[in-house]
Parts: C-alpha cells; sequence; structure tokens
C-alpha cells in the first residue's frame, strides 16, 4: 500500500511538473470552456423555452449532458495518450521494465488525467451556474456515485483504447468511435427518446447514456440514490463487467507484445 | 549459482505485411533472430556480447529484461522464468540501451531518476542519496537540475546508464553504453562498471569496441547469426588487438581497418 501510494505520487509529480511547463495549457482550457457554454448558452436561448428535455431547462441540460460526455471521452483518451506518448518517446520499454505490474502502472498513469478532467467538469458547472444562470439542484451523494461508476466505466474503455493501441497501434480508432459515432446516442445533446426505436434501443446498450442520464437527475433534479436505483445499477453492471475484461486484456495484450516484440511500435 | 541462464533460446521476428499491401514493397516472412542459444552468466561476472549488427546482441538483453519473451527454451534470471514469474524477473534487472531518449522531456534528470526509482521501489528515504550517487558516477551532477530536453545525446546516454543503476540491480544490462560518450566519462563508466562486478552485479553488456570489452570483460560470447559462434575467457591486461583478431578470426569477415593502418605505416 506504502509503495503503491509512493508510486502515485511520482506519476502525480512527473504529470503536475510537466503540465506547470507547458505555460499555455491552463490559459487555452479555460478559454475553451467558457466559449463552450457561451455557444451551449446562445444554442438553448435560439430554440427558445418551450424545449424542456426530461421537464427541464435546455440550457441545464446541455450543460450536464456536454459536461459528462467531455469528462468521459478525456478520460479515456487520457490512457491512450499516456500509451501513445510511451511509445513515440520511447519511455514505453523502459516503464516495462520497472518493477511496478503493468497493469497498476496504467490505471495509476490515468490518475491525474481523471483528476484534471474532474476540475474541469467542476469548473465547467460552476461557470455554467455562475456565469449563464444554470438552475442546479444536485444531490451530492447520488452526483457522488454516478461519478465513481462513471470512472469505473471510462477506466474501461480507457485500457480497452491501450489494449488496441498496443495490439494493432489503432487505438484512436474507438476514440473516434467514442466521439463520431456514439456521441449522439448518449444523449448528451438531445434526449435519446427522441431518436428512432431501433437507434434507441441502440442508446441503451451504451454506458455513456446512462452516466449522463444518472448525473442530470442526480444534479438538476436532486434525486436520492434510492430513487435513481435501477440506472446507478446499470452503471455499475457495465462497471462490474467492462473493468475486469479490459484488464484482462491489457494484460494479454502486453504478453503478446512482449512475444512479438512490438511494444514499442507506432 | 549462475544469475542468468539462457537454456536452446530461440526467437523469431514475423513479418506481415499492412493491408492494401501492394500500394508498397513490404514484404512478410520472419527473421531468426537467435536459433538455440544457450550460455550462463554467474554472480559478479561481466560477459561481453560481441558480435555484427544483426547478430542477436540486443535480442538477449531484452529477453533478459522481458520486454521480449522467448518463442522456444528459456531464460532464467535469479532462478525465475521469465516467462511465468517476469515481475519477479523485473525487480533483479537493470537495463540502458544506447541511443535512447526514453525520458520524459519536460523533466530534469534529477526528476527523472527520482520517478523511475519510485516505480521500482527504491525506498523514499534512500531515493535522495541514491539519485545524488548515480548523478556522481554517470558525471551529470552538476546538470541534475537541468531539464533533459536540452540534453545532448552523450548526456541523455549518460542518463540511461544513471538509470538503470538507481535501483542496484543484481542484474546490470548495457547495450553499447559508452558509444556517445567522451574519452574520461568512458573511463570512469569502465572503473564504476569494475565496482559493481566486485560488488556481485552481473553485468551483461553489448558492445563493439573492443577496448571496452577488454577493459571491463571477464568472458566473450562472440554471436552471429543469432548463435553462438565462439566463447573466450578475458585475462586481465589482454591486448586490444588479441581480441580484435580473435574476433575477425571467428567472424570470418575482413579486417579492412587493420589493412589500412597497415598500409598507412608501410607509406610514411
Amino acid at each position: 500500500m506504502k509503495s503503491t501510494l509512493g508510486k502515485l505520487y511520482a506519476i502525480l509529480r512527473r504529470d503536475l511538473l510537466t503540465a506547470i511547463r507547458h505555460r499555455t495549457g491552463f490559459a487555452v482550457t479555460a478559454v475553451g470552456l467558457l466559449m463552450e457554454l457561451a455557444a451551449f448558452y446562445y444554442l438553448s436561448r435560439a430554440i427558445g423555452p418551450g424545449f424542456r428535455p426530461d421537464g427541464v431547462e435546455y440550457f441545464p441540460f446541455l450543460l450536464v449532458g456536454t459536461g459528462v460526455y467531455t469528462f468521459f471521452v478525456m478520460s479515456t483518451q487520457a490512457f491512450l495518450t499516456a500509451v501513445q506518448e510511451a511509445q513515440q518517446t520511447g519511455t514505453m520499454e523502459v516503464l516495462m521494465t520497472t518493477s511496478t505490474p503493468p497493469a497498476q502502472l496504467v490505471v495509476l498513469s490515468s490518475v491525474s488525467a481523471f483528476a484534471g478532467n474532474l476540475v474541469s467538469l467542476v469548473a465547467y458547472l460552476l461557470l455554467g451556474a455562475a456565469i449563464f444562470r444554470a438552475p442546479i439542484h444536485a444531490n451530492l451523494f447520488s452526483c457522488f456515485a454516478v461519478l465513481i461508476l462513471c470512472i469505473a466505466i471510462a477506466m474501461a474503455v480507457g485500457i480497452a483504447a491501450a489494449t488496441i493501441q498496443i495490439t494493432f497501434q489503432k487505438g484512436s480508432a474507438l476514440l473516434w468511435l467514442l466521439s463520431s459515432g456514439v456521441w449522439f446516442l448518449s444523449g448528451a445533446m438531445f434526449p435519446i427518446e427522441s431518436l428512432p426505436r431501433p437507434l434507441m434501443l441502440v442508446a441503451h446498450t451504451i454506458p455513456l447514456s446512462y452516466a449522463v442520464r444518472g448525473m442530470r437527475l442526480a444534479l438538476l433534479q436532486g434525486q436520492s440514490v434510492l430513487s435513481m436505483a435501477p440506472t446507478l445499477a446499470a452503471l455499475f453492471g457495465f462497471s462490474a463487467i467492462l473493468l475486469p475484461l479490459a484488464l484482462w486484456g491489457l494484460s494479454f495484450s502486453l504478453r503478446r507484445a512482449r512475444q512479438n516484440g512490438t511494444l514499442s511500435f507506432y | 549459482m549462475d544469475r542468468v541462464v539462457f537454456e536452446s533460446v530461440r526467437k523469431v521476428f514475423r513479418h506481415r505485411p499492412a493491408l492494401f499491401n501492394w500500394l508498397g514493397r513490404e514484404r512478410s516472412g520472419e527473421t531468426v533472430a537467435l536459433k538455440n542459444l544457450s550460455f550462463a552468466a554467474g554472480a559478479g561476472e561481466v560477459l561481453i556480447l560481441l558480435g555484427p549488427n544483426g547478430s542477436g546482441k540486443t535480442t538477449a538483453l531484452k529477453l533478459v529484461s522481458t520486454t521480449l519473451l522467448p518463442d522456444a527454451g528459456s531464460v532464467h534470471v535469479s532462478a525465475f522464468d521469465t516467462q511465468r514469474e517476469g515481475g519477479r524477473v523485473r525487480q533483479q534487472v537493470g537495463i540502458a540501451i544506447a541511443t535512447e531518449r526514453s525520458f520524459f522531456p519536460r523533466l530534469s534528470a534529477r526528476e527523472n531518476l527520482e520517478f523511475f526509482a519510485a516505480l521500482d521501489d527504491v525506498p523514499r528515504r534512500e531515493c535522495g542519496s541514491r539519485v545524488d550517487e548515480v548523478l556522481h558516477d554517470t558525471g551529470l551532477a552538476e546538470q541534475a537540475n537541468t531539464l533533459v530536453m536540452k540534453f545532448s545525446s552523450g548526456m541523455y546516454q549518460r542518463l540511461g546508464i544513471a538509470r538503470a543503476l538507481v535501483k542496484r540491480p543484481n542484474v546490470l544490462l548495457l547495450d553499447e553504453p559508452t558509444r556517445s560518450l567522451d574519452a574520461a566519462t568512458t573511463a570512469h563508466f569502465w572503473t564504476t562498471i569494475r565496482s559493481l562486478a566486485d560488488r556481485h552485479t552481473t553485468i551483461l553488456l553489448a558492445t563493439h569496441n573492443f577496448a571496452e570489452a577488454s577493459a571491463v570483460g571477464d568472458r566473450i560470447l562472440l554471436l552471429q547469426g543469432g548463435e553462438l559462434l565462439a566463447e573466450r575467457t578475458i585475462q586481465r591486461g589482454q591486448s586490444v588487438e588479441d581480441l580484435r583478431a580473435f574476433y575477425f578470426r571467428m567472424t570470418g569477415e575482413v579486417d579492412e581497418a587493420a589493412a589500412m593502418i597497415e598500409r598507412a605505416g608501410r607509406v610514411s
């Protein structure tokens, strides 16, 4: 345990030092957040107050949907970026010869990305509420429960992307699918009930749609853990299946890469 | 007891062309990097891997480090099997590869070493002193707080050696460790290697440098085409010319440099 915390500290320190030495990064992110919020605010104004998906105003609906979606995709991407950077800078092989088990290394490496994305999500929601007056009625305990399960699923998908990168050097394909195909099925921009029935059925098989729905219930309607139990159960089910599967896949792909000599291929 | 043991190790790299290969000229096939290689290295031994390019030296080192796994045969490190007990093997081994830039560019030399030391389970209370020690041993003490993105290739190479040393491995793997180093640093590095061997560290060193082999080696394995061509013990004070003659005699390659030196001597 002490050793794991020491490793976590080393990784967080590395990521923080690297981030602060890229001086423009924070400013660009902050400006990007504000621009995005402004775009959604004026989009919802253009659509008008008559459109109330799930019984809430459109701007807060968009705020939570896009916030959770971005958090999910960025966190997933962190795994792929970590592997791609390690392959391109040549650190991959060296990291794989350290005493730290590869799965532990991958999971610990994602912590700072999750922390950074969480700070961005909170800032996004707070700015949306403070500057653009989005009404928030949060049940913090429910928010926390959704967030933890959302992190577990993002971890599983991220590890799957890293696995595809190690095996086929094409992990970005999964992220492309996420960002181009899945976003409109996730309910981030509009309720999935407005999709044609076949697509609606597909949307119900996507974990992200439950994460988006769960966070809206917790954050905009203040629902308790008990009242949103079906959504939380679905999220728990996805994470209980996907996370062990992804870890097994990663371990298998690393062994295969060691066998084929392709660990540092990209 | 032998620290590193290769038993009938075979390693093959297979090449499969990409889809739509008719657009390019990539060929399928396979390269046999090691054929039935067997050898052992004891505690405190400096084993030199010598051989032409493509003879399998780096592949052998990577098999010990577990970045590669054998297709047939077995590799054991301190009695741990690299196939089945990779985690235990990695606790024993440190590796430094030539021409490497495998560091985090926006961290200083010290920060990079502290990072890798943490991943290698170096206790935190010892970390500072160990990092200072290896920075001094590799002549990087003055550049300790410089971002490695500003390093020259020689400094990168020194840092690679420092990283391999900081975990105090039982088995140290060095692939052309002095290729980009200046003469003074090379000499200091050779002294470090001998003192590590005196402290029972097993060292496998792949090189093309006969002077290096003669200065630090206890034994030479001469590889060619993935096979063990010859094996020879190095006597202290053995001349570089001796090793050079042995190498060219065994590999059957032509020593053009010797002919040129002889010609130059006749002209002068």
